[in-house]
């Protein structure tokens, strides 16, 4: 299964605008897989979106799960 | 409540003041509306050490910002007594002195207005998905935060 993760503003200038990880079930294993690839995102502010939604707590995660990695934001 | 489809309130480049003044005109027809509120968020030429911004690029992650939009909206509409609201937000280059925000609410009487005008341009600022990179005329940059 392979899981298709969208990176924004100063996150994409670390691991590019897009990343695909195969095999991991849920955010905490798709945080580690992603720390240890890029340990600049382990030293980043940010917050995961899966499927649009902010989320608070570890979420299991399917093929069609949409993740995003979010940044604090700065728009206005 | 009518479901309705989230409008796309995004806009390329800067938002000249041409348009803003059409979006007034635009309401002269609405004559139950007494009191416009508006918002204009300009790109500041902050120093930072010996270096001036020259613009921000924004990006967006547009799709949940679209539904967040939609549920500011919708909050708005129930909070107070509003005729209508626009809120439109660049993408993009804006260069400094250009605007990159534009909020407008209308109302019969100016507290729901002022206050619901005031209140979106919080929530856009915290809650939208959004990002200004600061860009320096060297070819430099950094990411803008929020105050």
């Amino acid at each position: 299964m392979s899981i298709h993760i969208i990176l924004f503003g100063r996150l994409a200038d670390i691991a590019g605008s897009s990343v695909s990880l195969d095999n991991v079930a849920d955010t905490d294993g798709l945080v580690r897989a992603l720390h240890s690839t890029y340990p600049a995102l382990a030293e980043s502010k940010y917050v995961i979106a899966v499927n649009k939604q902010v989320i608070t707590s570890n979420t299991s995660l399917d093929e069609n799960s949409v993740v995003a990695l979010l940044p604090p934001y700065s728009g206005g | 409540m009518k479901e309705r489809k989230p409008k796309n309130f995004f806009v390329q480049g800067p938002i000249a003041a041409s348009f803003i003044a059409e979006s007034i005109q635009d309401h002269s027809s609405r004559t139950g509306i007494g009191a416009h509120s508006i918002f204009l968020g300009q790109v500041r030429a902050d120093r930072i050490d010996d270096k001036e911004v020259e613009s921000i690029e924004y990006t967006a992650y547009e799709e949940m910002a679209l539904d967040k939009m939609h549920a500011i909206r919708e909050d708005m509409f129930a909070k107070y007594d509003l005729a209508c609201m626009h809120v439109y937000h660049s993408l993009g280059n804006v260069r400094t002195g250009e605007i990159s925000l534009f909020v407008f609410t209308s109302a019969a009487h100016r507290r729901a207005a002022i206050d619901a005008c005031q209140e979106i341009v919080e929530r856009v600022k915290s809650e939208l998905p959004v990002w200004g990179k600061e860009l320096f005329g060297d070819q430099s940059f950094q990411w803008k935060a929020n105050q």
